[in-house]
């Protein structure tokens, strides 16, 4: 298996391709059909919010072994970052109109998920899910 | 144009194949919505069986869509969310309000004949 | 012990195991296990071929005297092919390159060893053996140079903890995973989906319900629901002593998934005991429609889908009702 796995996000069709990367990663680790879906939708909540928001970035997918099985999925882009990350994780906060992040939904899903954010410099959305 | 809709009597049907550009999407949204008030549609079924992620983009296109098609006086089923898919909406709190939803096209054509 | 292990499964073993180069590499920092050591050892290896098969001999001497130990081995056949894949496996000790290759090796000859169910406390016993036989034949071979014993014997040690970890990784890892398998099936045959009518699921469910278990009741009911073409689905938790927040929702989100695939759950079974503790946990089961018992969750389930049961007096079991 391939140490990690890196999808730039620069375009609408990269979102498929990242999700599409997530599920088989998340397959050949064993995952359960249930959790495939779910670590897919996790990146394309991600993806869209780089691409919406940032432009450009990526999406690394890394496979866990050591200690149990999982995978650590990270989002990250140079775009103008997220002010305030506290209100941007509560439940229906969204930064334009209808469109919100989808953060805590994605939380909520993943077992461990973390963003570090700088405003003017950027975002990285680091996440979890073990198989077990 | 990516999403073939099919007319059956009073009602439109269009199968989503295959993930969707934001742009099919919203070219879906404009074909469906001119075709409900060309052919006085009462109602529309938009399968999704074939999806096998819906984002909250996804859903909340689903959601506008109906929306639109209200307006025009027309009922929306979306009808074909897979089980794991279903789920992961769930988990993710995504809903379809303003939708309907039922298994599969033979339901959903039953479920808009009943409210005839 | 034959062993039939192919190279490729112990490979994809090392991988599912986290048995990278830098695991291993980081294993023998702890244990201080250094490329001198492994010098000293191969310096060994002429000495060690001389005393193998008498320390191969004494160990087995001292298996037999033991009843829980001899019954492995009543096989003269058996025995004789044992004896020389352990001497196989004492030599390899001296002979360096402690590799991921001598890793794969050693890992090979954990899993036959534990596919034959022999005790692990048995198979760490050989260690002991070696190590205190060992001693003593390095004692008569270096009786010249004693300083040189301890480092020797040392080395030996450290490498012996290494095989050690190994081996009761291996056996840890193969039981976890049997383990693991057999929950994964109970919990299947424990949530069986019954088609009870066109259009009609039942669902009873038995026995406490932990996360992995919900998780399970949530495949088959979603999947059943595909399956089936379920409009209707009978989740029946008479069966069920208790239910905790955790799961109560759980099993709501359960429900409306379902209903997202155009199916109604219908819950019955709750126990006065079940609905106060929901209530006390403030878990709001506002939407779900949920019955006292199996028999009227399949009643309303019956109205939903337009179904109107009659009994008809004259019938009897020796005269039942005609089908039509």
């Amino acid at each position: 298996m391939a140490a990690e796995t890196r999808v730039p996000i620069r375009q609408g069709g990269d979102i498929i391709t990242a999700r599409q990367a997530g599920r088989a990663v998340a397959a050949q680790l064993g995952f359960s059909s249930a959790d495939q879906t779910l670590i897919a939708t996790a990146i394309s909540e991600m993806a869209r919010n780089i691409l919406m928001y940032a432009r450009c970035g990526e999406i690394i997918l890394r496979p866990e072994q050591e200690h149990r099985p999982g995978i650590t999925i990270i989002a990250a882009d140079e775009g103008p970052g997220i002010p305030d990350i506290q209100r941007a994780l509560q439940n229906g906060y969204s930064t334009s109109g209808s469109l919100g992040l989808g953060l805590p939904g994605t939380k909520r899903i993943m077992d461990e998920f973390s963003i570090v954010s700088e405003v003017g410099k950027g975002t990285i959305v680091t996440m979890k899910k073990w198989k077990y | 144009m990516r999403v073939p809709i099919l007319k059956q009597g009073p009602y439109l049907i269009a199968s989503i194949q295959d993930a969707l550009t934001d742009e099919d999407l919203a070219q879906l949204q404009q074909e469906l919505v001119a075709r409900v008030g060309q052919y006085r549609t009462r109602g529309v079924i938009i399968d999704v069986a074939a999806l096998d992620v819906m984002d909250s983009f996804a859903s909340r296109t689903l959601r506008d869509l109906a929306h639109a098609i209200k307006l025009r006086g027309a009922r929306t089923v979306i009808v074909g969310i897979q089980p794991d898919v279903a789920f992961s909406m769930v988990r993710l709190g995504l809903s379809l309000v303003g939708a309907d939803t039922a298994l599969d096209l033979e339901d959903g054509l039953a479920l808009l004949e009943q409210h005839v | 012990m034959a062993d039939q292990t192919r190279p490729s499964v112990t490979l994809a073993l090392m991988r599912e195991m986290g048995l990278t180069e830098e695991t291993l590499a980081r294993r023998k920092a702890f244990l201080e296990l250094r490329d001198e050591d492994s010098e000293r050892l191969r310096g060994l290896h002429d000495l060690a071929q001389q005393y193998a098969e008498r320390v191969i001999e004494d160990f087995y001497a001292h298996l037999l005297s033991f009843e829980e130990s001899k019954k492995f081995f009543t096989d003269p056949v058996v025995l004789a092919r044992v004896k020389a894949a352990q001497k196989q496996y004492f030599l390899r000790l001296t002979q360096g390159h402690y590799d991921a290759a001598y890793v794969e090796d050693r890992l090979r000859i954990g899993v036959a060893h534990e596919r034959i169910d022999l005790p692990i406390e048995l198979y760490l016993s050989a260690y002991n053996f070696y190590l205190r036989t060992v001693m003593k034949h390095f004692v008569e071979a270096y009786g010249n140079h004693p300083e040189q014993v301890i480092p020797l014997f040392l080395s030996l040690l450290k490498l012996v903890f290494f095989d050690m970890g190994l081996a009761t990784e291996t056996y840890l890892f193969q039981r976890e995973r049997t383990i693991r398998e057999q929950q994964e099936a109970i919990r299947e045959i424990s949530t069986p989906v019954l088609p009870l009518r066109e259009r009609l699921l039942l669902l009873p469910i038995i026995g406490a319900i932990d996360s992995p278990r919900a998780q399970q009741i949530t495949t088959q009911l979603l999947h059943g629901i595909r399956t089936h073409r379920a409009k209707v689905v009978v989740m029946d938790i008479t069966g069920v002593p208790t239910v905790d927040s955790a799961i109560a929702n759980h099993l709501l989100q359960t429900v409306q998934a379902a209903r997202l695939m155009g199916a109604i759950v219908i819950v019955s079974g709750l126990s006065p005991e079940v609905a106060h503790a929901l209530v006390r946990l403030g878990v709001d089961l506002g939407t779900v429609q949920t019955v006292g018992t199996l028999q009227d969750g399949i009643e309303a389930a019956e109205q939903l889908l337009g179904y109107a049961v009659h009994k008809v007096e004259s019938a009897t079991a020796d005269r039942p009702v005609e089908r039509s």
